[in-house]
């Protein structure tokens, strides 16, 4: 009986927490006529998928789907190879001004973006980018190399001396030892790491504001807000189908990497 | 590059060049993504409005202008009233700007010019006909002797007062509100079970500052003088507020955030018995709510009394070239297209009675009168149309005022919003906060 | 980058074994170091280069104003609002954060039915994008139809619709809730990957003492959670200071100016009021104040551990 209510109460809170969630996809699903109601029906009275197939059809949605995507897995790529090998550096070499390197990092970890936006935009207006994707993969960085160092720098510096000693008596170079030994030991931490620093991108809202003005170029965060402030009659309906849509890849993260997610976070991330 | 460097190493390759290839190929896609644009000729057309309705006609305008001019591509992006000073200021500021922008206030356009950043629109006028336009419709646009910073698209009459008949004759309401007295009554006797007395918007945004500027004029007052000097800090604004405070508790909660669309939609939905807007009531009423169809008529807002004649806040929707726009020959080509009469007929039947035509031609032309909802609701249309021909804003007060390069920084500071948010909201001394707005007011003239 | 000038040209033959590790070293931190000075320290410098100058957004004409920026901006009170109303945000926010964190985290921690279905429920809000937490939000949010409004009035809480977002106190009230809503699960994943590390034999030892479940909570989960908290703490200030999206979104900065934070203050001198030497001139303000409280932050870190 304990464990019961203790299991009631338990799921309360979760769905409580969790009641946004639910409700976007309810509202997601109602007709149009049914959204006005007062008092709002729980649940839908008809179900319709109007709304996606209006969204995927008649919106620019899949375009800026198409550029989230570009521009989150792009930053992600570079900012994990860069930062590895930089984490690889600072927790396995000697040289003067590691320990300063390793400062400015977590330094640049306490920068607001909105302090660097302005110069970046016009740094990126001079070179000639402004207004692409690219842009933004190149401002991503700003934020997520940073964070992607300083995760997998602390989670490396878990991995014990010993295996990579082992491997160099064994007739392993450097990096050898890096490639063999220490990235199978660090994949947990990379691929949170990556998972992380690809959330942070597909979410990431004022560069992609202040950056691209091209419709084209818009990412999602800035595409679906532009529906939402450019509309006439707000469709309620259409933007909980957008949030919705939005959402897949993360879905798909928490599907399958779940566990990476907690363990390489648990272990790597915040120990510092 | 550093990343070849490192391929040089003698072991393990092949993970972190797959790493490093696929890291260079997504970055060279996405730069020939956004690059791959440029071999044709693609013009950029911005505006604001952008129901689907409309988007349609834009549509058509684009195709009918790309099958004549080949090679030439058109791409439409919708930008926003609230958000379109922010887009246009960045887009200048990195040089890649639209061809074409239409649908803004025509303050924007002074503002513009001034700076420096506006084609001549001679030309485009010249392709259209000037003796097509009503006498006098491009004046506010004349920034040097025979020099044209933009020119009309449309007209509106942005305030107008909406009011629902069947809820008037529930309530025993004769007639439609003339005085701002008048008006509280109504509403207040109009509001309950469910439905508001009105949607005036309460939000630190341009819409209340556009807004509560004709509330100013309707109380008799003005926000700058002729001659373009402060003159906010007067007896007619501290009315207008006491008058805009007493709506508060008729207009709903979330009027504290209301843009253009909420306000919109509160009076289309059935939410309140009265609304403040234009002519795209009509169209969104007939599409959205038809219950209420036949029981919505409009007429110009009331004001303080019987002796202040009312004020019709005229966005004066513009149309302007940026002097960066590439392919100017294509770009003013198709600003001329725009006025061409099928896609600029479609364009104002996308929203009947919401943008009024600025060419005597259009407005007499069989095709435009050949509307059911212009054709339904012929006399509220006459009346807008009316209200929309004497009508004015910020830019422009009233025909004695200078034209006011300032006005589009004085909107977008948002100083007249957070006015309306400190009296009517937070319950600050009036007296004290429109002496306070004069000041800031000054400063932005000023800086 | 000092070690590659000290040093010989690495094709050289019978380099030192630890001159070439260190050579390495660098070879590998060159390409992070390379766009740290190309994408944060060369703007942070322009950054501070143009609060000096008044510039007009849209034509980018400069006129240098020597500090002018920053005496306009301590003397108005718009500066010193924003910083209140940051602050209050952040500490409303965080503690909220961590309150709803620790505790959600010690009951995903027990056995539950379903547990990593109601873990991945509770995560999910720290992963969507703040946009779509924005966009439900308001949806829930709406005066007239939102679902929040009229549950409260038919549980009888409220008896017409509550301004969520247009009024004062509501405004930030109805933030603060969002951004630990949003933000929460962030304690939550790190608290929980702590617990599972805590030995049950420090447990069953304080059991077998007689310590009842507060005690043990108290004497050995929150010491054990100490190191973490002090992290979590760190993170979450600092993001949660910086904080654009969500506020500017929700409510812009209003009603008035009462959740204008020092961020919504940098966009909108930039790009309303067309001020990019101002707007650059409040973003090293920010910098300076978050670095003022980071500094501090680690002081008491540090005096704390001993």
């Amino acid at each position: 009986m304990r464990r019961f209510l203790f299991n009631l109460f338990a799921w309360t809170v979760v769905g409580l927490v969790a009641f946004p969630l639910l409700w976007t996809i309810v509202t997601s699903l109602k007709p149009q006529t049914e959204l006005f109601r007062i008092p709002p029906s729980l649940l839908p009275g008809e179900i319709t998928f109007e709304h996606y197939r209006r969204l995927l059809r008649e919106t620019r949605f899949p375009t800026y789907f198409a550029n989230s995507v570009v521009v989150a897995v792009g930053t992600t790529v570079v900012v994990i190879v860069v930062a590895l090998l930089g984490a690889h550096s600072l927790t396995r070499f000697a040289y003067p001004g590691r320990e300063r390197l390793a400062q400015l990092v977590l330094f640049t970890y306490l920068l607001p973006s909105v302090v660097l936006v302005i110069p970046l935009y016009l740094l990126l207006v001079e070179v000639g980018v402004a207004n692409t994707l690219f842009s933004l993969t190149i401002a991503y960085t700003t934020f997520a190399l940073p964070f992607a160092l300083w995760l997998l720098r602390s989670f490396m510096a878990g991995i014990p001396q010993d295996l990579e000693a082992a491997a160099m008596v064994d007739g392993a170079s450097r990096m050898g030892a890096f490639v063999d030994v220490i990235l199978p030991q660090a994949l947990p931490g990379i691929i949170s790491t990556a998972v992380f620093t690809f959330i942070l991108a597909w979410n990431e809202y004022l560069f992609a504001l202040v950056l691209v003005n091209q419709d084209t170029a818009r990412t999602l965060t800035t595409g679906v807000i532009n529906m939402l402030v450019t509309s006439f009659h707000i469709e309620w309906s259409l933007l909980m189908a957008a949030s919705v849509m939005m959402s897949v890849p993360i879905i798909i993260v928490f599907a399958f990497l779940q566990k990476h997610l907690t363990r390489g976070f648990g272990a790597g991330g915040v120990k510092g | 590059m550093t990343i070849r460097n490192l391929n040089n190493s003698p072991t393990g390759l092949t993970r972190r060049s797959a790493l490093a290839v696929t890291g260079g190929a997504l970055t060279a896609g996405a730069l020939s993504r956004a690059t791959s644009a440029q071999g044709a000729v693609t013009l950029r057309w911005w505006s604001p409005q952008s129901v689907p309705a409309q988007l349609a006609a834009y549509k058509l305008q684009i195709e009918t202008f790309e099958a004549a001019n080949p090679g030439i591509k058109v791409v439409f992006e919708p930008t926003s009233d609230e958000t379109y000073a922010a887009q246009l200021a960045a887009a200048f500021a990195s040089g890649q700007v639209p061809n074409i922008v239409t649908h803004l206030p025509s303050f924007a356009v002074g503002n513009y010019w001034r700076s420096g950043l506006l084609e001549p629109f001679n030309d485009v006028i010249q392709m259209v006909g000037p003796e097509k336009f009503y006498p006098g419709a491009n004046r506010i646009y004349e920034v040097e002797p025979g020099v044209f910073a933009g020119a009309g698209i449309g007209g509106t009459a942005a305030n107008s007062l909406w009011l629902r008949t069947d809820l008037m004759k529930k309530a025993g309401i004769a007639e439609a509100p003339k005085t701002w007295d008048e008006l509280r009554t109504a509403a207040r006797k109009m509001q309950g079970g469910g439905i508001y007395g009105a949607p005036l918007p309460y939000a630190r945004n341009s819409m209340t500052t556009l807004i509560f500027i004709c509330f100013i004029h309707l109380a008799g007052g003005q926000v700058f003088t002729p001659d373009l000097q402060v003159a906010i800090d007067s007896p007619e604004t501290l009315n207008a507020l006491e008058f805009y405070k007493s709506m508060r508790e008729l207009c709903p909660p979330g009027a504290t955030s209301y843009s253009w669309g909420e306000s919109l939609t509160a009076f289309v939905s059935g939410a309140t018995a009265t609304g403040i807007y234009t002519g795209r009531v009509l169209a969104n009423v007939n599409a959205q709510n038809p219950s209420i169809k036949d029981s919505i008529t409009c007429t110009t807002y009331p004001s303080i009394s019987a002796s202040v004649p009312s004020w019709t806040f005229n966005d004066f929707p513009s149309m302007f070239i940026p002097k960066a726009a590439k392919d100017m020959g294509a770009t003013k080509k198709f600003a001329a297209h725009i006025y061409a009469p099928e896609g600029y007929i479609k364009q104002l039947h996308a929203a009947p009675g919401h943008v009024l035509p600025v060419l005597k031609t259009i407005a007499d032309d069989p095709k435009y009168q050949d509307n059911p909802i212009i054709a339904k609701y012929a006399n509220e249309v006459k009346i807008m149309a009316a209200a929309s021909a004497g009508g004015f804003n910020l830019g422009f007060e009233s025909a004695k005022h200078k034209p006011n390069a300032k006005a589009g920084e004085v909107v977008n500071s948002a100083v007249i919003a957070e006015m309306v948010q400190r009296v009517c909201l937070n319950n600050e001394d009036p007296k004290k906060i429109v002496g306070e707005t004069a000041q800031r007011i000054e400063k932005i003239v000023k800086g | 980058m000092t070690a590659v000038e000290a040093l010989p040209r690495p094709a050289e033959q019978g380099l030192k074994l630890s001159t070439r590790y260190g050579l390495l070293g660098a070879l590998l931190i060159a390409p992070t170091v390379l766009i740290f000075c190309a994408v944060i320290v060369y703007p942070l410098v322009s950054a501070i280069y143009l609060s000096l100058f008044s510039i007009y957004t849209p034509t980018l004409k400069g006129r240098w104003v020597g500090l002018g920026n920053y005496a306009d901006l301590l003397a108005s009170g718009e500066f010193w609002n924003a910083l209140g109303v940051n602050l209050i945000w952040t500490a409303g926010t965080l503690v909220l954060q961590l309150v709803a964190g620790v505790a959600l985290a010690l009951l995903l921690h027990q056995n539950i039915v379903f547990r990593s279905l109601a873990r991945s429920l509770i995560l999910f809000p720290y992963f969507m994008s703040t946009v779509v937490a924005v966009l439900v939000w308001r949806w829930l949010f709406n005066d007239l139809y939102g679902i929040l409004n009229h549950a409260m009035m038919w549980t009888g809480l409220l008896s017409m619709p509550l301004d969520w977002l247009g009024r004062m106190p509501n405004a930030m009230i109805s933030v603060i809730l969002v951004g630990a809503w949003k933000y929460f699960p962030f304690v939550v994943i790190s608290v929980l990957a702590r617990l599972q590390t805590i030995p049950d034999h420090l447990y069953e030892a304080a059991t077998m003492d007689g310590a009842g479940r507060w005690a043990r909570f108290t004497d050995i989960t929150l010491p054990q959670l100490r190191e973490v908290l002090f992290i979590v703490i760190l993170l979450r200030a600092i993001w949660d200071f910086k904080e654009f999206d969500l506020i500017y979104l929700m409510t812009g900065g209003g009603p008035v100016t009462s959740t204008m934070t020092l961020p919504l203050l940098v966009y909108k001198q930039a790009f309303a009021l067309n001020e990019m030497g101002g707007a650059s001139a409040v973003a090293v303000l920010m910098m300076i104040v978050m670095l003022g409280f980071m500094v501090l932050y680690f002081r008491t870190g540090r005096t704390a551990e001993n």
